[in-house]
């Protein structure tokens, strides 16, 4: 048996977006949820993708609430690939019109929170995306 | 002038004799009457900061309340009944809802459109990258141009904003977050106004200038330290009284404290510290306490525990007079005053079944005014969504003008008052916030607990207690984790932002391309000489201002001067 390791979630509050309760309430209950959990506070995605490259997390969380989410979210899933991390799970939340969710999606995203997203419904996500034999395969790398 | 009225009887409500018999008559009523005698015992319900409530109220539980001390009358002090003796018969509240998007040419005729409709105020809501002090074309400002509020870069963009609106006759709300922004956005609206030939002294309005939203409640990139900070809002302060007399500097916030995460004694303890502290620095420069505290002004938001937030309004003025009269030792009875601006909650307003909202908002709205607020923005349903779209613009502003001519809640002044209920919560209310501005105190201040983190953790905190309460359902939301219905109900219309970020780039290129460069790069050079003095910045930004220089720009020699400063949070 290969020991498990906790899934790893990076978050960060995406560029100049200040609404920072809701990222920091979700860090907290996603590590008493037994998740390994570095939140970033804000960052652009160059950042983020090279905060990746040296966590190596199974997921990157992405909060904003003011409006760069097309702009700024498939950023992110750009730079993973360039960086050679497709692997990794991005997941955005906060406040985006419903009507910019298939675009996300299409760019890479791969689900979206929105406000009044049950957290539980958050972690059963991730831990449908991020599989044991992923989580396995990591630690002999 | 006014004199304490210190020998003079006691003006309890009611006798020791009368608080007898209604204690006797309510134990037997308890005996007989009530199936459930638990229900009378506290604590089974509570309000939303945590005060126990009892099944009814009744005089022996304001058995000590004196009203000549306690209540008085309104436009006297202890002003719990109000700043103003006639309220709101002699003015109606301010109609001042927010607006904000795209270019400040589309942002002009969305002001005109809510003046049109009678709009009394007008409340400014600025885009990521004006809020933090970066211009357009900035790299760090890619997504975010005129999205959730207006782009504004130069003094040209005020003079787009504000075309044909008659600044000397509206007063204007500039939500201008940082103290650092606000001493370059107020200069630029100054300029402006100086150019269109709109005498000083004819404008009116606010700025938000609260050092705590550039480093608590708001979180970025590049954040300038606590007291540098603390430093640019009393240099706000300390000019403006001078030269704008109708101008409100400061607008103490504790609705975005609130919404990031406190209840409602962090919310008015948090601000009132801040005003405290502010009016002391300003007085060791050397000014007279009546000379600028009349014109400190402060913002609350008006949250879903209706008795309650009626109780924090009336319980915030007693407390401001109290600390204005013994601590400040201010003479004038205007500078007692407690003038605030009130904004529903937002964070109340859910994404499912949007509509809901729109009840939601007119209770609050309605909370407002049983309180006493001098402005008032009620937000609209679609928020969790967008900026509010025309339509749904259109119903916050109805529903302002429904609670000022056709409820009736406005004939008479603190309608409230006497309630057993209310004159309970409003004592406790006033001990509650008394007990937290001591407690901050004794942290070492208001500065100190921004630069340590207590504060960003006491959010952190409470947001976390109040996740765990919706996800547990012990905070019920309707619709969302209570009885929740098949449909989403999400709107049909969602406002779409128009494209901007091309459109002001294009401005600011020819803004620096036609601009003198001498006189530019001179008086970018004083902003900076100024910022390592000690004296105020705010004439050298006004000249820097004049000469064309962008936010971004005289933000950045902000930056380089005073450093950054890493939030305290992960």
């Amino acid at each position: 048996m290969v020991s498990q390791r906790p899934i790893k979630v990076l978050l960060a509050k995406l560029g100049l977006d200040i609404h920072w309760k809701g990222i920091v309430t979700l860090s907290r209950l996603l590590r008493d949820a037994g998740m390994e959990v570095i939140y970033l506070g804000n960052q652009f995605p160059d950042e983020i993708a090279a905060a990746a490259a040296q966590e190596t997390p199974d997921v990157v969380g992405l909060s904003t609430l003011s409006g760069n989410h097309l702009t700024l979210g498939p950023k992110v899933v750009e730079k993973l690939r360039e960086w050679g991390m497709e692997d990794i799970v991005v997941i955005m939340g906060g406040v985006i019109p419903p009507n910019d969710i298939a675009e996300l999606k299409r760019r890479g995203i791969a689900e979206v929170f929105g406000p009044d997203t049950p957290v539980q419904e958050i972690i059963d996500f991730i831990r449908s995306q991020i599989t044991d034999i992923k989580r396995e395969g990591k630690i002999d790398e | 002038m006014h004199k304490e009225r210190r020998f003079r009887n006691n003006m309890r409500l009611f006798n020791q004799e009368q608080i007898s018999q209604i204690k006797r008559e309510k134990q037997s009523w308890i005996e007989q009457c009530l199936k459930d005698r638990g229900l009378m015992e506290e604590g089974g319900e509570r309000t939303y900061s945590g005060i126990p409530l009892k099944l009814i109220y009744c005089p022996d539980d304001i058995e000590d309340l004196d009203y000549i001390k306690d209540l008085g009358f309104s436009g006297s002090p202890p002003f719990t009944r109000g700043i103003y003796p006639n309220m709101y018969r002699g003015r109606a509240f301010t109609i001042r809802q927010l607006a904000g998007f795209g270019t400040p040419e589309d942002c002009n005729q969305r002001l005109k459109y809510l003046m049109s409709r009678g709009a009394t105020g007008l409340n400014i809501v600025l885009d990521m990258p004006t809020i933090r002090g970066y211009d357009s074309d900035s790299p760090q400002a890619e997504g975010n141009v005129g999205q959730c509020g207006v782009a504004l870069d130069s003094v040209d963009d005020l003079h787009s904003l504000f075309r044909d609106i008659p600044l000397d006759r509206i007063s204007v709300s500039l939500v201008t977050h940082l103290p650092s922004v606000t001493l370059i956005l107020l200069s630029m609206f100054m300029v402006m106004a100086q150019e269109r030939g709109i005498p000083f002294e004819k404008l009116s309005g606010t700025t938000q200038n609260d050092f705590i939203m550039e480093t608590a409640v708001g979180s970025a990139p590049e954040i300038l330290p606590p007291d540098d900070s603390f430093r640019m809002q009393c240099d706000v302060i300390e000019y403006v009284t001078q030269i704008l007399p109708r101008w409100n500097p400061i607008s103490f916030n504790g609705y975005n404290l609130r919404e990031a995460g406190t209840d409602a004694v962090t919310e008015v303890g948090v601000a009132i510290c801040n005003a405290i502290e502010t009016a002391q620095e300003i007085i060791r420069r050397g000014r007279e306490v009546d000379s600028f505290i009349q014109r400190f002004s402060f913002f609350w938001d008006l949250h879903n525990d209706f008795f309650e937030e009626i109780a924090k309004c009336r319980a915030s003025r007693r407390v401001w007079y109290k600390v204005v009269s013994n601590r400040l030792k201010a003479r004038s009875l205007r500078s007692h005053l407690m003038r605030f601006h009130v904004q529903t909650s937002g964070i109340t307003l859910p994404s499912i079944e949007p509509l809901n909202n729109i009840a939601r908002a007119a209770i609050q709205g309605l909370a407002a005014v049983l309180g006493g607020a001098q402005s008032l923005h009620i937000d609209s349903y679609d928020e969790a969504y967008s900026a509010p779209t025309e339509k749904a613009a259109l119903i916050s502003l109805r529903t302002q003008q429904i609670l000022q001519v056709e409820a009736g809640v406005t004939k008479v002044v603190d309608p409230l008052g006497g309630s057993y209920l209310v004159e309970y919560l409003t004592d406790q209310m006033e001990k509650k916030i008394s007990e937290f501005i001591d407690k901050i105190e004794a942290m070492g201040g208001i500065i100190k607990i921004v630069e340590n983190g207590w504060l960003h953790q006491h959010i952190a905190e409470f947001s976390y207690r109040q996740q765990k309460d919706i996800e547990e359902g012990k905070l019920k939301i309707v619709g969302v984790n209570y009885l929740q219905g098949e449909d989403r109900g999400i709107p049909s219309e969602i406002f779409q932002y128009p494209e901007t970020e091309k459109r002001q780039a294009e401005k600011l290129r020819r803004l620096r391309r036609e601009r003198n460069s001498v006189l530019w790069r001179r008086a970018m050079e004083e902003v900076r000489k100024a910022c390592k003095r000690s004296s105020n910045l705010m004439p050298s930004i006004i000249e820097a201002v004049k000469a064309r220089a962008t936010l971004g720009e005289l933000h950045s020699v902000f930056k380089e001067s005073f450093g950054l400063w890493s939030f305290p949070l992960s």
